[in-house]
């Protein structure tokens, strides 16, 4: 009889650890998945679920505090994601909270994230349904990442083009840029180009007045137009020959500075103009 | 050739007919619950040194193997998820109904083998005590339990084996190391796993009481009766494993 | 000159004795073409020892383990307690089989008990209702009645042979059998402790008024224990007779074995 109670002991202990431990097991990955404990149901709608699977995770600031129990879809547009949560958790979503579709780690498991809404203070009542954010399908943001990294490159390149033509070259923007004294000088010759063209524009008035001369300046100004043209194309050309290095770019750049300072001369040419037409009028 | 095929399949044959024997006798009264008792000692605790070390081993090696490609693609934190993972699906049943086929099954075969050479069988039949079940049927049941309670502790102890192996090179808490490993655990992954192991206590006590039971007369036959049993038992768990998987890979 | 006696009825010799095991036509052929029993035709009566003497393979040992069932026959008839062995169920073989004993050659003990609980064992099997003190003090009897109570918490493997032999023939006792069969119980021990079984057989006879089988070619042992021998040769009962009417056999088959006393 001894010699029974021997092993029976051992095997009552060898048997009930064996059981503990897979009661354990069972124990806690139910309590992983939610089975065990108080919990409640929301639900959110979706167009897509973007790869969601029931078992998922549900993470609110960053907490798995549930899982995806069930995806249902109810028409072509829209996805029904009922999800089991802690009660415990409960308090803390309002019915504002919106509840969106992202991707876990480098190796893509989805996670529905809830992200609380900014003002409710009610809190959202077992199976409940909150709002959506939809998830960015990943081809979306390729694209639109795609198209933002061209634009970036073109910026970029030109960027880099302008910079060194300020730096290196000898235009007169870059020489601007670059030069004090030539900065000054511009200045001045702006000043007396101003003092000149008001004793000019005066003689001018005068003299356009006189009918005579009417052609003569007419003719005159379109000269004028045509060896401004030739002289800029003369200078392009040299440009090119000088820095064959440099850009397009920086040609339509200096010619739209070109080109501006013209439209100053002429602007001021017509003022001067017009100054001398107006007392024409008036006699 | 024919001739083998023939006996093989004789053999099939007649181990059907002495498990759906199980089934008849297990139903029906008497039941020999003290010596079901002690073949699940004998089988059951018995085996436990030696599953306990294989398990044990299987973790940590199956641990440091796995960790240079885990370590390749940076899913160094995987680690102790997939070595549970294929611990408790695969490698703790298989291994362990392995250990058990070459324990208990060849001793059952040469024990119930060499009661047959020297007619303890036919004693217990002339003294109505029905050999079948007092033999066959503790033995077979208590294989039925006693394994799966066996693959539970290599389970356990693989993990332990896998924790030591994880702090070869790193500093895990133990703690830490649970948690990972539970969240990478679904009931999917513990059930089949269980119910697969049942089967394979069945055919191993199965097979070594039918090779023992039938062995023919003279001392060559325990040999031939126990050899058989661990290869038979062996081949049939491997079998019955890929069922096992295919039918969970269908259901799931 | 020779005197074959098959078909005897021994009702004819005795008609006050009432047979026990009555065997008509027996006949076993194993793996085809290997016909061990031929027809044997045998009778065992109440309080009788029978001693059927024979050669290796002469077919002794098929013969009582057809009379338990341990062996199917092809052909014949096997009555024991008037009930005809081969037509009965399981259960109700079972219930024969307890009021048979059968010593193997081997006594057949379980290895993986010690001699208590192989006594203890057989006890219970039949009689589950018994309290543990009930069941040691069975135990002890039977033990006492082979003279071997000091060997109670032995295991088999550290008996001798002539130990095991008793300690299997007190398992057969425990049940109180009303028949018992020997299978050459004397078979790979020296002289004396063939005696010694002998004489338990005897004894064991008188205690408990039991009707034997013993199979041998000991022809000591069939000396001192049989009541009648039965000389089997080639399947089939060769002469039949005492000790002593055998003893003055003229046939040669028979004689042999008387010589291999003597010399």
């Amino acid at each position: 009889m001894e010699k029974e109670s021997g092993y029976t002991w051992k095997l009552g202990m060898f048997v009930s650890v064996g059981l503990l431990l897979f009661i354990m097991a069972i124990y806690f990955i139910g309590k992983q998945k939610n089975l065990f404990g108080q919990t409640f149901h929301i639900s959110s709608k979706f167009k897509t679920v973007s790869g969601l699977e029931v078992g998922n995770n549900v993470r609110f600031s960053g907490i798995n505090i549930g899982t995806v129990e069930e995806i249902r879809i109810i028409n072509d547009s829209s996805v029904i994601v009922s999800m089991v949560i802690k009660d415990e958790i409960r308090k803390f979503i309002k019915t504002d909270a919106r509840a969106s579709i992202g991707s876990d780690g480098l190796m893509g498991d989805k996670v529905l994230t809830i992200s609380p809404g900014p003002k409710s203070t009610k809190i959202i009542e077992d199976n409940g349904a909150i709002a959506s954010i939809d998830g960015i399908e990943m081809n979306d943001i390729m694209k639109s990442v795609k198209k933002s990294v061209d634009n970036v490159g073109v910026i970029s390149e030109e960027l880099a083009i302008f910079s060194q033509s300020m730096n290196n070259g000898n235009g007169a923007l870059a020489r601007l840029v670059r030069d004090d004294k030539m900065a000054n000088s511009v200045s001045n010759t702006l000043s007396n180009l101003e003092s000149g063209t008001k004793g000019f524009s005066e003689n001018m008035e005068a003299a356009k007045s006189n009918f005579l001369f009417r052609g003569y300046f007419k003719k005159k100004e379109k000269e004028k137009e045509k060896k401004q043209e030739e002289l800029k194309d003369k200078k392009e050309e040299q440009q090119e020959k000088e820095v064959k290095e440099k850009a397009a770019k920086e040609k339509e750049e200096k010619a739209k500075e070109e080109k501006a300072k013209e439209e100053k001369e002429k602007q001021e040419k017509q003022k001067a103009e017009d100054a001398k037409k107006e007392p024409e009028k008036k006699q | 050739m024919i001739l083998s095929l023939k006996n093989t399949f004789s053999q099939i044959g007649s181990a059907t007919l002495f498990a759906s024997r199980f089934f008849k006798e297990i139903i029906m009264p008497p039941y020999e619950t003290k010596e079901f008792l002690k073949q699940c000692y004998a089988i059951g605790y018995k085996s436990f040194p030696l599953v306990a070390i294989t398990g044990f081993i299987m973790g940590l090696v199956l641990t440091i193997q796995s960790r240079p490609t885990l370590v390749t693609f940076g899913a160094e934190s995987w680690l102790p998820g997939m070595v549970a993972l294929s611990l408790i699906r695969e490698i703790a049943p298989v291994i362990t109904a392995l250990i058990c086929a070459g324990k208990i099954s060849s001793g059952i075969g040469a024990e119930l083998g060499s009661m047959k050479v020297t007619e303890q069988i036919d004693a217990m039949e002339v003294s109505a005590i029905n050999p079948y079940k007092y033999l066959v049927v503790t033995r077979i049941l208590a294989c039925t339990l006693m394994v799966p309670i066996l693959v539970f502790f290599a389970d356990a102890i693989g993990i332990l084996g896998g924790y030591a192996g994880i702090n070869i090179h790193g500093d895990v808490n133990f703690r830490r190391y649970l948690t990972q490993i539970i969240q990478s655990l679904e009931f999917l992954d513990v059930i089949p796993a269980t119910i697969k192991t049942f089967f394979f206590g069945f055919f191993i006590g199965m097979i070594g009481c039918f090779k023992g039971f039938n062995a023919s007369n003279g001392t060559e036959s325990v040999g031939k009766a126990a050899n058989s049993a661990v290869v038979t038992a062996s081949l049939s768990i491997f079998i019955i494993d890929m069922v096992a998987v295919q039918i969970t890979d269908l259901f799931f | 000159m020779i005197k074959e006696k098959k078909n005897s009825d021994p009702k004819s010799k005795d008609k006050n004795q009432t047979p026990i095991i009555e065997i008509k036509n027996l006949h076993k052929t194993f793996g085809g073409d290997n016909e061990v029993l031929k027809g044997i035709n045998l009778t065992v009566n109440k309080g009788e020892d029978l001693v059927i003497l024979g050669r290796s393979g002469s077919g002794k040992s098929v013969t009582i383990k057809c009379i338990v069932g341990l062996i199917e026959p092809d052909q014949g008839e096997i009555k024991v307690f008037d009930e005809n062995v081969l037509n009965l169920s399981k259960e109700e073989l079972n219930k024969i089989r307890v009021k048979i004993g059968f010593l193997f050659q081997s006594a057949a003990l379980y290895d993986s008990m010690s001699v208590r609980e192989n006594l203890a064992l057989t006890l219970t099997a039949h009689k589950r209702d018994l309290s543990p003190n009930e069941v040691e003090n069975e135990v002890m009897e039977a033990l006492e009645n082979v003279g071997l109570s000091d060997a109670i918490d032995k295991m088999p493997s550290e008996l001798s042979g002539g130990m095991r032999k008793r300690i299997g023939l007190a398992r057969t006792l425990i049940l109180k059998p009303e028949i018992i069969l020997y299978d050459e119980p004397t078979t790979g021990l020296d002289t004396i402790t063939s005696r010694e079984i002998s004489e338990l057989i005897l004894d064991i006879k008188h205690k408990q008024k039991t009707s034997s089988i013993i199979i041998t070619h000991d022809m000591a042992c069939a000396k001192m224990t049989a009541d009648r021998i039965m000389v089997l040769k080639d399947g089939v009962i060769h002469t039949e007779g005492t000790y002593e009417e055998l003893e003055k056999d003229e046939d040669e088959w028979v004689r042999s074995f008387f010589e291999s006393v003597k010399l």
